[in-house]
């Protein structure tokens, strides 16, 4: 492509107006009728107990009341990875507000009502609410049946413990690389769990109509990936993927909290038990936090080498993950991260042993960066404090050992294209690094914090992307394809995407939202890579109809294809100067012939992309032999950072991030990425605070208490910087940047408090409160009373890294 | 979230009739204002009165009146009434500059400060800053009218003096005859909305007498009369300011909760009435940090 017209630039976005002025429509916005029934959870106060009995007989005989539902009627099992999670669990509750049994009602009110008389009987269990414990010789289990669990085949549960999948990765020879160090760094970094909290909150509707037909209108990123997994659950019942439909309108944000299934097989499981009624689960805030998916914690310990120069000898990276009572889509955060720990560095010599541990805590799954801020917190603090102990610059460090295209990865597939080193000099200009600035208020110091980042997409090796498309009688497009607008873009993207192939202006082209009866196959929203991914997919179809347009041009008027190409909305040949065809002339009826016959008719076209040069399957033990990801995208981000010594308040006076887009198809969109990243990285690591008590109950599932940035958090200064170093599998050379732009926020804020008052902080967050004290010389985790923020209750400079598996080998 | 328990809801049109009512439900009666607190916790079972007595329809409880130097603020008027009105912006900017900072516009729409010193939590904004004025508190009841200075009112956490049968009808203040200013200093975990972590008000005078209170850092909250008594008459000074932090253990009780460290408020109630008292006595003279502007 010569010169781009459409792709490049940042027109409007198409679904902006609908939804600034109300007009976009949500799950609970449709109008289902006088006949829509409500639905009550009746939830276990308990982390971990057995069901004894459950008694709703009192419940169903409220006036009102249509069905009471357990796992006795509906005792499936579920998930996307591993079917480890239950629609109602039958003998067994978990963590604390996992769902026992629903009442269905004719209103909300006497559902509520109506759950408060269901009665069960527990028997409780010592809870697994401490990662030492969990993976001792003689723990808890919280899956006794995990031997039996079905799982795709590149996970590896070790029955009899707790360990739902323990990824790990063997490069070089790690004892030889530490030998080659002059200088070895080790230490633990601690980093919470974290809650989504997308405006809307989770809401499905199920009709199972009489024809035995099942519909879900969802709030969801993923609805093949939810029609797919209910009807693996459901397939004992008889349905199977045809006889279910989802349908998915505008969703209020996602994150990764709206991908895969969580709460919306109880709306499939409830629509079926009330056959002929629509039913609505909307889930409150509070449900929202501890009954859906959340960001898995971590206990991350890393041994870095390196020579006197700065040149990395070797890493090794063990990382715990809290990963909650169910880990049918987490224990894939715990892999992603297990193949890509080193951070973008080479690295000879590599040990990384990512184990994902179940716990009695909410279950953990897909968040924006799956996995890679947690591990990146730890990573690239020790990054600083490694340059620091050899005595240089850590810029400099970081730009020594950057990764470049072709260089090995930890499990022995290539870098691809990279802008790694241009991303970290643009940014450490901008930042101003090397120059320190100095407070007008004396009790105020600066200091500037630098990190790097890469993420790779995880995906499944056939994750497929694929897209219809078609004229209308006025040459106006629509694109149907089953990507998901969650406020990145999307749709506008494919439109330029088509756009730019078929010479349509924007305003011209529809992209529908997804309907699985109707548009085109997505696995899912999720790993930023539907830009790619599905933008290769609709890329396709468009020149699949670019080439139907010249084919029947050829046939109808006898004007060689090749000759032929499109400009302005018309067909235009480059031999025959007169020559102009506007589309709408005969995308839908042809083109009539001196015979007075038409050719041609309707101009409709399809696109498939997979990225058929990945495998999943290596060797367990070394991981070496697939080639697990795609592709990685970097970059680089750095913070000015305002700290009061008295208070410990800090304010970010300024923050950059420069992300290597490949080809930034909108660039204003990629900037969007990169503020709503930096803003909500710097969430987690400056307040966002989550609190279990030691009985493992989620105490601030509000925003009371749990803080989510608003328009007044927002840095005083972000300069988003775009570096395009073309990925060569992707649409124009795009890849993803979604989730990349928040991933280093919380290390080069921990860099900047470590620059500005000497203090390395090892534990997320890092809030205002923990700096003050430690500058009064109280450490936070003496004083912080009976919370924890993970499976882990204790210090974690304490935590032993013990399995019962790892004394085995 | 919908409510699944059972009330009678009753709107009075005249005060003597919600006393009526709101004594012939006798503590199963709660009084409804704005909402912001009883709804939620209706919502969420914590609270089941038998009757809702909703205020909204009487007459005159929506003012707020400045005569004579004295301020009376109606149960009615709310966080966004107060900081609308061009009399308290003027003659009590600190009260400005606080409805600013309490929650957030949607809110404050609603919520009522007479409401909030009802609800009686440790946190509220409005307690503190309305001791340091010696306001009272104006209480209709079944034996008729009587008025409660805020010092009185609070009990603890939730709980005030106010009787069976009885209905705050607002607040009552005088403006400070002396040139003073005033500074309210609220700690809050980020700069959104955010309840207290801890909060320190002053109001100093230019003759050097002090009024200071204090938020989230005891059961209730209170006046700093220790630290008040120790600066009474005296320039500040950098060493009187240290004595006078050195006087805070002894005026506050904060405990460790899901919003702060007992230690951290500790600290932090120092550095608040430190820089609270330097802003507000640099106020008298119209210089310091403006109103509105956060000192920590």
């Amino acid at each position: 492509m010569s010169s781009l017209k459409i792709v490049g630039e940042s027109p409007e976005r198409i679904d902006g107006l609908e939804k600034i002025t109300g007009a976009a429509t949500y799950v609970d916005d449709i109008d289902f009728g006088a006949r829509l029934l409500h639905a009550e959870i009746v939830e276990t106060p308990y982390a971990h107990a057995l069901i004894k009995s459950i008694d709703t007989s009192a419940a169903e005989k409220v006036p009102g009341v249509v069905r009471v539902i357990t796992g006795k009627d509906f005792p499936y099992r579920f998930g996307l990875y591993m079917q480890d999670r239950f629609s109602f669990p039958t003998d067994r509750v978990r963590f604390v507000g996992e769902q026992v049994a629903a009442v269905v009602a004719h209103d909300a009110k006497t559902a509520k009502r109506a759950a408060k008389l269901v009665k069960v009987v527990y028997e409780e269990l010592e809870p697994v609410l401490d990662l030492t414990k969990a993976l001792r010789d003689d723990a808890v289990l919280v899956h006794p049946d995990l031997g039996n669990y079905t799982r795709c085949p590149w996970f590896f549960p070790q029955a009899g413990t707790n360990i739902a999948h323990w990824r790990k990765t063997r490069k070089g020879d790690i004892e030889k690389g530490f030998k080659e160090a002059d200088v070895i760094l080790e230490d633990i970094y601690t980093v919470p769990r974290y809650s989504h909290c997308a405006i809307e909150p989770h809401v499905i509707v199920g009709l199972y109509d009489l024809s035995g037909r099942l519909t879900l209108w969802s709030a969801s990123q993923s609805p093949y990936t939810q029609r797919h997994v209910l009807a693996q659950a459901l397939a004992p019942l008889g349905l199977s993927h045809k006889d279910i439909r989802v349908v998915t309108p505008y969703v209020g944000g996602g994150f990764g909290g709206k991908a895969g299934v969580s709460m919306e097989i109880i709306g499939a499981a409830l629509a079926i038990t009330v056959k002929g009624q629509p039913v609505k689960v909307r889930w409150s805030r509070a449900q929202e936090f501890y009954n859906t998916y959340q960001r898995q914690g971590v206990i991350a310990r890393i041994k870095l080498g390196a020579k006197k120069d700065g040149t990395i000898t070797a890493i090794e990276h063990t990382l715990h993950w809290d990963a909650g009572a169910y880990v049918e889509y987490g224990a894939n955060v715990v892999n992603a991260v297990g193949l890509s720990a080193t951070g973008p560095y080479r690295i000879p010599n590599v040990k990384i042993d990512s184990v994902c541990v179940y716990t009695n805590l909410p279950p953990s799954g897909p968040y924006r960066g799956f996995g890679y801020s947690e591990f990146h917190f730890g990573l690239e603090s020790h990054m600083n404090r490694m340059a620091h102990k050899l005595g240089m610059d850590p810029v400099e460090f970081r730009r020594k050992n950057a990764i470049r295209e072709g260089d090995t990865l930890a499990y022995g597939a290539k870098m691809n294209p990279s802008g790694l080193h241009e991303a970290i000099d643009r940014v450490a200009a901008e930042i101003g690094w090397g120059k320190k600035e100095v407070s007008k208020d004396p009790n105020k110091v600066i200091g500037k914090g630098f990190a790097c980042f890469w993420k790779a997409p995880a995906l499944p090796p056939n994750a497929a992307s694929a897209a219809f498309m078609k004229f209308n009688e006025d040459g106006s497009l629509n694109i149907s394809v089953s990507g998901m607008e969650i406020g990145q873009g999307f749709l506008t993207v494919m439109a330029q995407i088509a756009a730019e192939i078929l010479t349509v202006p924007m305003e011209r082209i529809r992209v529908e939202l997804p309907d699985t009866d109707r548009n085109a196959y997505e696995w899912q929203t999720v790993g930023s890579h539907v830009t790619w991914g599905c933008g290769n997919a609709v890329k396709a179809a468009a020149l699949e109809l670019r080439g139907k347009m010249f084919e029947v041009v050829e046939r109808a008027l006898g004007i060689a294809r090749d000759t032929l190409y499109l400009e302005d909305e018309k067909v235009k040949c480059r031999t025959r100067a007169d020559f102009e065809l506007p589309l709408q002339n005969f995308v839908i009826n042809g083109i009539q012939t001196s015979h007075g016959n038409f050719i041609g008719g309707p101009i409709l076209g399809s696109g498939v992309f997979m990225p058929e040069f990945t495998s999943a399957l290596s060797d367990p033990e070394t991981s070496q032999g697939g080639h697990p990801n795609v592709h990685y995208t970097v970059g680089a981000a750095a913070v000015t950072l305002e700290i009061d010594k008295k208070t410990g308040k800090m304010r970010v006076l300024k923050a950059t991030l420069a992300v290597d887009a490949g080809k930034a198809i909108n660039p204003g969109l990629v900037k969007g990425q990169i503020v709503g990243g930096i803003v909500q990285g710097l969430a987690t690591v400056l307040y966002e605070d989550i609190r279990y008590d030691l009985k493992g109950k989620l105490v601030n599932a509000n925003f009371t208490d749990y803080k989510i940035p608003t328009s007044m958090d927002v840095p005083d200064e972000i300069v988003p910087i775009i570096v395009e170093v073309a990925q060569p599998d992707g649409p124009f050379g795009a890849r993803g940047t979604g989730e990349h732009t928040m991933i280093p926020a919380a290390a080069m804020v921990a860099n900047a408090v470590e620059d500005a008052i000497g203090l390395r902080m090892k534990i997320m967050p890092i809030t205002a409160e923990k700096v003050a004290l430690e500058l009064q010389g109280i450490s936070y985790e003496d004083v912080k009373g009976s919370y924890m923020g993970l499976c882990f209750a204790g210090h974690p400079d304490a935590y032993k890294f013990h399995t019962k598996a790892s004394t085995k080998k | 979230m919908a409510i699944a328990h059972e009330f009678d809801y009753v709107k009075p049109g005249t005060l003597r009739e919600a006393v009526n009512t709101v004594a012939r439900y006798g503590t199963r009666a709660r009084v409804l204002a704005g909402g912001t607190d009883l709804i939620t916790l209706i919502a969420e079972n914590m609270v089941t009165p038998d009757a809702v007595v909703d205020i909204k329809g009487i007459a005159g409880l929506d003012k707020i009146e400045f005569k004579n130097g004295v301020l009376t603020i109606g149960a009615l008027v709310t966080f966004s009434d107060l900081r609308d009105s061009p009399v308290i912006a003027k003659k009590f900017p600190v009260i400005h500059q606080m409805t600013g900072w309490v929650a957030s516009v949607g809110i404050r729409n609603r919520a009522t400060m007479v409401g909030n010193i009802c609800s009686a939590v440790p946190c509220c904004d409005s307690g503190p800053i309305l001791l340091v004025y010696d306001a009272a508190v104006l209480v209709v009841g079944p034996s008729g009218k009587r008025k409660v200075p805020l010092r009185d009112w609070f009990l603890g956490p939730r709980k005030t003096v106010l009787k069976r049968g009885e209905i705050a009808t607002g607040v009552t203040l005088a403006l400070p005859r002396k040139k003073h200013g005033a500074c309210f200093v609220k700690l809050r975990r980020y700069e959104g909305e955010d309840l207290a972590q801890a909060s320190v008000t002053v109001l100093a005078y230019a003759d050097n007498t002090y009024r200071i209170s204090f938020g989230s850092v005891a059961p209730r909250p209170i006046r700093g009369e220790r630290i008040e008594a120790l600066l009474a008459g005296r320039a500040l000074s950098d060493d009187l300011i240290q004595e006078a932090v050195r006087l805070v253990p002894e005026e506050i009780a904060p405990i460790t909760d899901i919003r702060a460290t007992k230690e951290y408020r500790m600290h932090m109630v120092g550095v608040m009435l430190e820089r609270g008292l330097r802003a507000a006595v640099e106020r008298i003279t119209g210089s310091g940090p403006a109103y509105g502007t956060s000192v920590i």
